[in-house]
């Protein structure tokens, strides 16, 4: 029996809450990771704008990807929430 | 058996315990989602109830296990069950060295997924003091395949020293220690990703510190309660 396929729809604001929960953990100032989430969000919008779907996988390491650039704090922390136990 | 060789067994065991991942790691969890939720003096009061329902479940499973010892089994237990414990020992300093860490640059552990995934989720959705306590609770729970054993010869100490609940909160306060530490740390500016970082920059230290405890126990027990 195949594994059921969850998919969800893809939202701005969520991406952005995501990278700005991390970085308000990481304690940075709160402007700073408003617009780093800001950032991130407009730069996956453009990037997932031609595709009809893509994996969680992709989405995250594009994210990633971005947040290393900007923040690699974020992008620690973006990268390894799932990694701690 | 002297009560200064059952405290020095106890505080052995309790910084065994102490190196042990899995409750410091849902800890670390929990501060870092709660932290990107609430208001620090929240996270706080979670943290806090975190490592009493962490610290209590260790607690109780002691002082149960010395209440059975005694009041059931009938007093200390007999060498042959010491022999037991004392190879139990030895196959969690194997499996502490070979498959306690899953392999990667993260600290993850050997607990089934599913176990895993559900302290994630419920670290991530903990809101109330309540649930952070039981968080704590499970976590403990549930690395008892690997600290089973380690209770077992704390509950048998506690029986033959003169202050059995001293030397319980002893435990319990050394079990405890690295979690405390972790929110002082956290208290003084410190955050939940620097410490993941010192974690991960640490795993190979606390395999082999852990897995050589749990050696040392085990001829401390052949030594001092065997022969």
């Amino acid at each position: 029996m195949g594994r059921k396929r969850i998919t969800y729809e893809y939202t701005h604001d969520g991406i952005k809450e995501s990278v700005l929960r991390h970085a308000k953990s990481l304690r940075l100032p709160e402007g700073w990771g408003e617009q780093v989430a800001e950032r991130v969000a407009n730069a996956t919008d453009k990037w997932i704008d031609d595709k009809d779907m893509v994996t969680e996988d992709d989405l995250r390491n594009f994210i990633s990807r971005e947040l290393d650039e900007i923040s690699p704090d974020i992008a620690f922390a973006y990268r390894n929430h799932d990694k701690i136990i | 058996m002297s009560d200064l060789l059952s405290i020095a067994t106890i505080v052995l065991a309790g910084v065994i315990q102490a190196s042990l991942q899995l409750s410091l790691g849902g800890l670390v969890l929990l501060y870092h989602s709660s932290m990107g939720r609430h208001k620090r003096r929240k996270t706080r009061y979670l943290a806090k109830s975190y490592i009493w329902g962490a610290s209590a479940i260790s607690f109780v499973i002691v002082c149960a296990g010395a209440f059975v010892l005694r009041n059931i089994l009938g007093g200390p237990i007999p060498q042959e069950w010491m022999m037991v414990a004392v190879g139990a020992l030895m196959a969690c300093a194997l499996v502490m060295l070979l498959g306690y860490f899953r392999d990667g640059n993260g600290t993850e552990l050997w607990l089934p997924k599913s176990v895993s995934r559900y302290i994630t989720r419920r670290a991530k959705s903990a809101n109330d003091d309540i649930e952070a306590f039981s968080l704590g609770m499970l976590s403990a729970f549930a690395e008892l395949p690997i600290s089973l054993v380690i209770y077992f010869i704390v509950a048998n100490c506690l029986i033959s020293v003169r202050m059995p609940l001293v030397a319980a909160l002893l435990y319990v306060a050394i079990v405890a220690a690295p979690m405390v530490a972790l929110k002082i740390g956290i208290k003084t500016g410190k955050n939940a990703i620097a410490a993941q970082k010192w974690r991960i920059r640490n795993k190979a230290f606390v395999k082999l510190f852990a897995s050589s405890g749990f050696v040392v126990l085990a001829l401390f027990v052949v030594a001092f309660w065997v022969m």
